[in-house]
């Protein structure tokens, strides 16, 4: 009994540094968000006085245009993690369960091409968009739907690749039982395996929509006016320049932008961890 | 269920997506075409033909799966790819962005001077009877009037002529005024024309109602392409690098420059050029550190964390949920305030632990900071990762270890580690992979510095690979687009010959046996 009060003591006591490691900065941010003065600027590291200011200021004022922000971000990770899921599903299907030739090739260069740093191709992104724009302004440079079909491209690769993980997780038997039966590939896809995937399909989506969610480079690149920009190129600009370093609202803002992402990880934590590692691991 | 997914209905719903499609990519083809984008309009027909044969005949089964995805792989990482390594066989930097052609239009343009008398004219800008841009010009000190055109000029009589009270001429037979409107709307087309005036001289115009003398001084000779200058009598060739460069001086060059062939030159500089080179190992160096001791620091914290919680522990749930949460939340607020936080005079950090770090201003504490940023960030990862493998150990061989006399010590090292490793190591190659191009935690928690700029680096002492490549691209000075697309292939073959062992190691390729 003693033995163990004293292994549970040091457990403890790392579990608690490592805690305070963890929680150190959330909790500045809060600090900061309830601060009257909105500085990240320390004196104490108990607040003296809170105060909602930063958080009303977010909703109300009219310079800062917070929650069209938030729409965007949903609507456009949102959108990326849907109809990416659903196209990457197809081909993470096919790439499974198919037999055709140049089956190994394709996979290798979904290797490949996601080996390339993305960032460096930015450039031929942006002149690619700038020339679409040229003839259709709707889905060009500077259009969230431009910024949407570029997303998509980026999200294919590694959700091809998660999902193929997956499928090869599901066992080929119902596959052919229904071949036997006379279904087709096709018939097999829509009737057995979307049904069966569903959940795994929803955790994906939600991966995608949370890298989405964070994109940050190609987003500010993007998206120039101020009523089409993303949470986190809206943010960013207030403690980059423009603002100063406004740090109250960058807090605030952060914190309400979190709390849905944080709250859906919590809740589906389980089934997140099996999509971390099916991607790499066969099982 | 066959009932429920009745086939008329899908086979309806099939087509009509596919008309859908079908009908929008043709709407785009078209408006490319007319803009000729000839390049985008090819690979949008080939999109279409290719939906056309893939869901209207039983052409490819497997493509039917494929088509929409490899659309949007080919269209917007495909392509780039492509586009990015064949800018690296150009020299594709500031000063040499545009085409031979447009490069010798821009310097006709700009190689002009003003006549030595400066001579100038007062204006009005107007058309001709046919409609083509032509200007009324006086000169009223010396009582001179015309009409010109880009291929016309008129002289008037002055004793005709009706002026105003400035002695400018005001109408001239055939001569339309514009209104300040239309000429808004012909801007461009106003200020590019060259108005005749002599065989020697043109006129551009300089304001809505000013007009001055020019010569060309630059002159293109199409038949050996050189230009000479006439002031000078200097002549310029092509250097076969992009630029027209004095025959006598190898250092004058005309400007601007194209984007031309250069093959491997860039590829050349990285190894050859002191100046490119030493900066690249520097920053090679700390890449490869920063990428393992991120791995490793991320790995072990990640591993004592699941080993603690891998028993039973009061409020093991709470901890569980807290060491969750940098993984939850989003990665650039949780970077951006961390860089907040590293703050040299009010920064949380220095307050807490009662010091004066220069954070960002030191090399050193700049890539600790950088390194406990992303010890915070991933650690979560593999702490999930580490927790799983560890449940999936079987308990019976550390009690048969237990009971053969081992010490935890000895079963840590010689039964759990070794079975752990075997799960983990492709994730950490992967995550090794990852982190050797993490562009976000060093472009936005140090931008790469500190940065010596008053030595004229570009690299910072945190810059990694690619935050510097991306300086290299589309940084402030010049901006090198094509030494920075030999350096990014360059990391492709790094990146890409560490992820293939880590493949190997994890035989994820055996499935495409």
């Amino acid at each position: 009994m003693k033995r163990w009060l004293k292994e549970d003591l040091w457990r403890h006591a790392i579990a608690l540094v490592i805690s305070f490691f963890v929680l150190f900065p959330i909790y500045l941010v809060f600090l900061s968000a309830l601060s009257p003065t909105g500085s990240l600027q320390v004196t104490s590291f108990i607040p003296k006085s809170i105060s909602f200011r930063n958080f009303h200021m977010l909703f109300t004022s009219p310079t800062i245009p917070y929650l069209v922000w938030m729409k965007n971000s949903i609507v456009i990770a949102g959108s990326v993690a849907i109809v990416s899921v659903v196209i990457g599903a197809a081909s993470a299907f096919a790439f499974s369960r198919l037999r055709f030739k140049g089956k190994k090739q394709g996979l290798q260069l979904l290797l490949l091409v996601q080996m390339f740093p993305a960032i460096l191709s930015l450039s031929a992104v942006y002149v690619i968009m700038e020339r679409v724009y040229s003839f259709a302004p709707h889905i060009g440079l500077g259009t969230e739907p431009g910024l949407l079909l570029v997303y998509m491209g980026g999200a294919m690769g590694v959700n091809i690749w998660l999902l193929k993980g997956f499928v090869d997780s599901i066992p080929i038997e119902l596959d052919e039982a229904a071949k036997v039966d006379g279904a087709s590939a096709v018939q097999t896809y829509w009737l057995i395996f979307v049904p069966l995937a569903t959940p795994i399909l929803a955790v994906v989506s939600l991966l995608s929509f949370i890298g989405t969610f964070n994109e940050f480079i190609l987003a500010r690149l993007f998206l120039v006016d101020m009523h089409s920009r993303t949470i986190a190129v809206g943010l960013q600009a207030f403690i980059s320049g423009q603002y100063a370093t406004n740090w109250g609202p960058f807090a605030a803002g952060s914190i309400i932008a979190s709390i849905p992402l944080v709250a859906i990880f919590l809740s589906l934590q389980r089934y997140i961890i099996s999509g971390l590692t099916a991607g790499s691991v066969k099982g | 269920m066959e009932k429920l997914f009745n086939r008329k209905i899908t086979v309806a719903l099939k087509y009509i997506v596919v008309a859908f499609v079908s009908a929008i990519l043709l709407m785009l083809i078209m408006s490319s075409f007319a803009k000729r984008e000839y390049a985008i309009c090819g690979f949008l027909t080939i999109g279409l033909i290719a939906i056309a044969v893939t869901y209207l005949t039983n052409f490819s089964i497997p493509m039917k799966f494929f088509l929409p995805g490899m659309f949007f792989l080919f269209a917007f990482v495909v392509a780039p790819i492509v586009y990015t390594v064949a800018m690296s066989a150009f020299h594709y930097e500031t000063g040499n962005y545009i085409s031979k052609p447009d490069a010798i239009s821009r310097i006709l343009a700009t190689g002009v001077r003003p006549d030595p008398n400066q001579t100038t004219f007062d204006i009005i800008i107007g058309e001709d009877s046919s409609k083509n841009l032509e200007i009324l010009a006086s000169d009223p000190t010396n009582k001179v009037y015309f009409l010109s055109t880009a291929t016309t000029k008129t002289d008037l009589d002055p004793a005709t002529v009706a002026v105003d009270e400035n002695g400018d001429a005001t109408i001239a037979p055939g001569f339309h005024a514009l209104t300040p409107d239309q000429q808004n709307a012909l801007d461009q087309q106003i200020a590019n024309t060259r108005f005749q005036y002599s065989s020697s001289f043109f006129i551009t115009i300089e304001g809505s109602n000013v007009a001055s003398l020019k010569s060309q001084t630059l002159k293109y000779n199409s038949a050996n392409d050189t230009f000479v200058n006439v002031q000078t009598g200097a002549v310029y060739k092509d250097n076969g690098v992009g630029n027209y460069a004095n025959v006598a001086s190898k250092t004058d060059f005309l400007q601007p420059g194209w984007r031309a062939p250069i093959w491997f030159a860039n590829y050349a500089k990285l190894f050859t050029d002191p100046q490119i080179r030493k900066p690249l190992i520097q920053v090679f160096i700390w890449t490869m550190v920063f990428a393992t001791l991120t791995v490793l620091t991320q790995f072990a914290l990640g591993l004592l964390v699941a080993m603690i919680m891998n028993r039973k522990l009061f409020g093991r749930r709470i901890y569980r949920s807290i060491f969750i949460l940098p993984y939850a939340m989003p990665s650039i607020m949780s970077i951006l305030i961390w860089g907040g936080m590293f703050d040299t005079e009010f920064g949380a950090i220095n307050h807490l632990f009662g010091t004066h770090v220069h954070w960002f201003q030191e090399a050193l504490w700049a890539r600790a900071a950088v390194i406990i940023v992303n010890l915070w960030l991933g650690f979560p990862y593999f702490y999930l990762i580490s927790s799983g493998a560890l449940q999936a150990i079987p308990a019976e061989l550390s009690e048969a270890a237990a009971i053969d006399g081992a010490s935890n010590r000895q079963i840590f090292r010689k039964i759990t580690l070794p079975l752990l490793l075997q799960v983990v190591s492709p994730l950490l190659v992967a995550s090794f992979a990852f982190n050797f191009n993490n562009f976000n935690i060093i472009y936005l928690l140090t931008g790469g510095g500190p940065t010596n700029t008053l030595g004229g680096a570009v690299a910072g002492s945190t810059d990694i690979l690619i935050s510097y490549t991306y300086k290299i691209a589309f940084g402030a000075g010049t901006q090198n687009l094509g030494l920075a697309s030999a350096i990014s292939v360059v990391i492709f073959f790094i990146i890409a010959s560490i992820s293939l062992y880590g493949i190997r190691r994890s035989k994820v390729l055996d499935s495409f046996k």
